[in-house]
């Protein structure tokens, strides 16, 4: 299993942002859904080792997260793109890129051509030597997918990689997903349930720092049938449902 | 996403579409681009890497200066810092105690708030305390040599430089190789602060400024003692059971 999450739990102060989560998941691309403020960007910075977790176990990649050598070997195979992607406006495309194929620990030899396709492959080619400062929010945001594919990981963690992409380029990103998750772990935190449909073979639905669900599409989609639950689509619909019995649940309790 | 898996990519040329079915061209246009886009590392760069063995940390040592609101920050803490250090109070402690407002200073600069991409950072390989060293030693050794040619015309500039922004980057160059060879960035702090604690005692043992406790000369073996001492402690806390990075 390349993520193996086990009563996990990140507080901040009084608040529990993530609260007891256990997952597991191995290659595939993995859907992360859930409203504003379930946890999903606690949880996914967790697992690219930039939070540290309050309790329970973490072991990515087959190796303890927690201790610096192992660490250091999971970060080495990781891919990362955060909810808010910070830039250097003085680089260009592929310096950025480059910048962080070094930092991973890549070998230089094999830097020029993999930073050459993860550009190719986020079809940001004929932008390669532009300054970011230069780019549009959607173009921004296809560098950072870059820089996150680079090393060729074998965990890939996305936080919301759609956010400023137009609709073609997010059909085009679900087929990019789909080809990664062939042999890596890719885990997708998203709002758009679209998202998910599109291009993941399981997903988590969190709620309150807790996994309300976790399924295959198809199943959270069984979950919303007859409901009368609120969604355009069945997999919002299914969405809604079982958001609606968690809540319920924890009322009562 | 990709232009390379059907039809042409961008700028490739017309003869493209009449190429030979059996050659991969995705794969041809990948390491042409690879090629035109690659960018060739200065002397600075190249010579950074080898000494720390690490391009990744080469890289961010010529990229400090560029990332400008947080190298405007860190230099001028580590200016107002160098001014404390360097005002003549007679004790040794401000002098001593410098280096932290400016090793503070230059981590808030770099830090989160302040340097976009600090989140990403924190999520590769090369340890985040690393790149801080890497950092500190960009931004005391370019405004040390800002300062040496400042100097020819400043009687305070050449205070400054000689007495603050030299040895700090003595000092942070010793803490980057500490860091290197022993491969822990606690092992670089502690070795660096060894190495300026020594430096401002015995400077100050010299010129006869500072108490009988530290005037005399025996007092250098404690001195090599305690820096022994801080990188064996140092040595102990991260060692790699501990899970410090």
């Amino acid at each position: 299993m390349n993520v193996d999450i086990t009563d996990l739990t990140r507080r901040f102060g009084r608040t529990q942002a993530v609260a007891g989560v256990s997952l597991q998941a191995g290659a595939g691309v993995f859907g992360l859904l859930g409203p504003n403020g379930a946890g999903k960007t606690s949880l996914l910075r967790m697992m690219a080792t930039v939070l540290p977790p309050t309790s329970g176990r973490l072991r990515l990649l087959d190796r303890d997260a927690g201790s610096y050598a192992p660490r250091r070997e999971i970060r080495r195979r990781l891919g990362y793109l955060p909810q808010n992607l910070g830039y250097y406006p003085g680089f260009t495309v592929a310096e950025f890129v480059e910048y962080f194929a070094l930092l991973k620990d890549m070998p230089p030899g094999r830097v020029p051509r993999a930073v050459a396709a993860a550009i190719e492959q986020v079809g940001l080619g004929d932008k390669a030597r532009a300054k970011l400062g230069t780019l549009s929010g959607g173009m921004l945001r296809r560098a950072g997918i870059a820089q996150a594919i680079v090393n060729g990981p074998e965990l890939l963690l996305l936080d919301e990689p759609t956010a400023g992409l137009d609709p073609e380029q997010r059909v085009a990103f679900r087929a990019l997903l789909r080809d990664l998750g062939q042999r890596a772990t890719v885990i997708v935190s998203t709002h758009l349930v679209e998202d998910v449909g599109a291009a993941c073979t399981e997903v988590a639905l969190m709620d309150a720092g807790k996994v309300v669900f976790h399924g295959t599409p198809d199943e959270l989609i069984a979950r919303g049938e007859g409901t009368g639950a609120a969604g355009d689509a069945p997999l919002e619909r299914g969405y809604s449902a079982v958001l609606a019995a968690a809540r319920s649940t924890t009322a009562v309790a | 996403m990709s232009d390379t898996d059907a039809g042409r990519p961008p700028g490739a040329p017309a003869s493209w579409d009449t190429a030979p079915a059996d050659v991969d061209l995705g794969r041809v246009w990948t390491g042409v681009a690879a090629q035109v886009w690659r960018r060739d590392p200065g002397w600075v760069e190249r010579l950074a890497g080898r000494l720390l063995r690490s391009p990744g940390l080469a890289r961010a040592l010529v990229a400090t200066p560029s990332l400008l609101l947080a190298w405007i920050i860190a230099t001028l803490v580590v200016l107002a810092a160098g001014a404390v250090a360097t005002l003549g109070t007679g004790t040794p402690y401000v002098a001593l105690f410098a280096p932290a407002l400016a090793a503070a200073g230059v981590a808030y600069a770099y830090g989160p708030g302040i340097d976009p991409a600090w989140e990403l950072s924190r999520s590769v390989a090369v340890g985040d305390r690393m790149v801080l060293l890497v950092r500190a030693l960009a931004v005391f050794g370019l405004n040390a040599a800002l300062g040496l040619a400042a100097s020819a015309a400043s009687g305070a500039a050449a205070a400054l430089t000689f007495g603050w922004l030299v040895p700090m980057t003595a000092a942070c160059a010793l803490a980057l190789a500490a860091a290197t060879l022993a491969n822990s960035a606690n092992v670089g702090v502690a070795a660096g602060v060894a190495g300026w604690a020594i430096m401002v005692l015995a400077g100050r043992a010299t010129l006869g400024q500072y108490t009988a406790a530290v005037t005399d000369s025996a007092l250098v073996l404690p001195y090599l003692l305690f820096a022994v001492c801080c990188c064996a402690v140092a040595l102990f806390a991260t060692r790699i059971s501990r899970g410090t990075s």
